[in-house]
């Protein structure tokens, strides 16, 4: 028994799951379940469809290169059974497992890194710019305690939700 | 699922390029005919200058079918078409040489020498 990987999302396909379609020159293509089975008969190219593994490797989305991958690489050879071996890979996976997921998360924060600073400022200049969708731009040069002056505040949601109130 | 009118690829370089499938071989009212079952099937299109001609009755095996196989260990094999290798009376291959992937399921069914 093999857990393989969908040809398409590179997801994990356990055994009596998916269908594996063998083309007439021998390759074997893996699916973990009829959506991906479906778009590879639509011939749509993985690399392209967003939410799959190779798209997202591909774009920088997720890591593309770490040594916890190189545990999981494929072997051909079987190996002798041992007990001792056995107890220890099953130790090792969860481990690897926690590293990898705990690498990952690292990567997200790093790749999300100054969204918020970025939010802040478009949320800012919405503000200046669009302000005339909340109030008519007459009423703002009339009473001039309704004008925003820009002020630099340190909120932690961005203000562009909350009209001025009178 | 073959059934008669199936029209269906040749994997062997017996002559027949493709065959359409007339009756599924076997007692009873067979309705499809899956992979190592034997069909009667007659040449629809052959190369020429071969000992097998253009309208001729012969036997067939299946070896590969585009519905899907379903296997004891719960694994589902889709091929990409549907192809036959002619047989004579005993079950041997008419053909020397086999082309395009072989189901394993012919094994079990005795059609050792088309197996690789």
């Amino acid at each position: 028994m093999r857990l393989e990987k969908c040809w398409f999302c590179s997801s994990t396909v356990y055994p009596g799951h998916g269908i594996q379609f063998v083309r007439n020159d021998a390759k074997i293509f893996r699916f973990c379940r009829s959506k991906c089975h479906k778009n590879f008969k639509m011939k749509r190219n993985p690399r392209k469809v967003k939410w799959t593994k190779a798209f997202r490797r591909l774009h920088g989305k997720d890591m593309t290169q770490d040594s916890t991958f190189e545990f999981e690489r494929k072997r051909n050879r079987p190996e002798r059974y041992n007990r001792n071996v056995t107890m220890e890979t099953l130790k090792a996976i969860k481990k690897i497992d926690k590293i990898r997921v705990a690498r990952e998360a690292r990567h997200h924060t790093m790749r999300m890194k100054g969204k918020k600073g970025m939010e802040q400022k478009a949320a800012a200049r919405e503000l200046e710019q669009d302000i005339s969708l909340v109030k008519a731009p007459l009423a703002l040069r009339e009473k001039s305690s309704l004008t925003l002056s820009k002020i630099k505040v340190k909120a932690s949601q961005p203000q562009a939700e909350y009209p001025m109130e009178e | 699922m073959i059934q008669p009118q199936t029209l269906l690829n040749v994997a062997d370089n017996s002559g027949a390029q493709k065959l359409m499938c007339i009756r599924i071989k076997g007692t009873g009212n067979h309705q499809y005919a899956n992979i190592g079952d034997i069909i009667v099937a007659v040449i629809k299109e052959a190369v020429p200058n071969m000992p097998l001609e253009r309208s001729e009755v012969i036997r067939v095996v299946i070896v590969r079918k585009c519905k899907e196989l379903k296997r004891d260990n719960d694994m589902i094999i889709r091929y990409d078409d549907n192809a036959a290798v002619i047989i004579d009376q005993e079950g041997n291959p008419k053909g020397t040489r086999i082309f395009g992937v072989i189901a394993w399921e012919l094994r079990q069914l005795n059609f050792t020498k088309i197996v690789r």
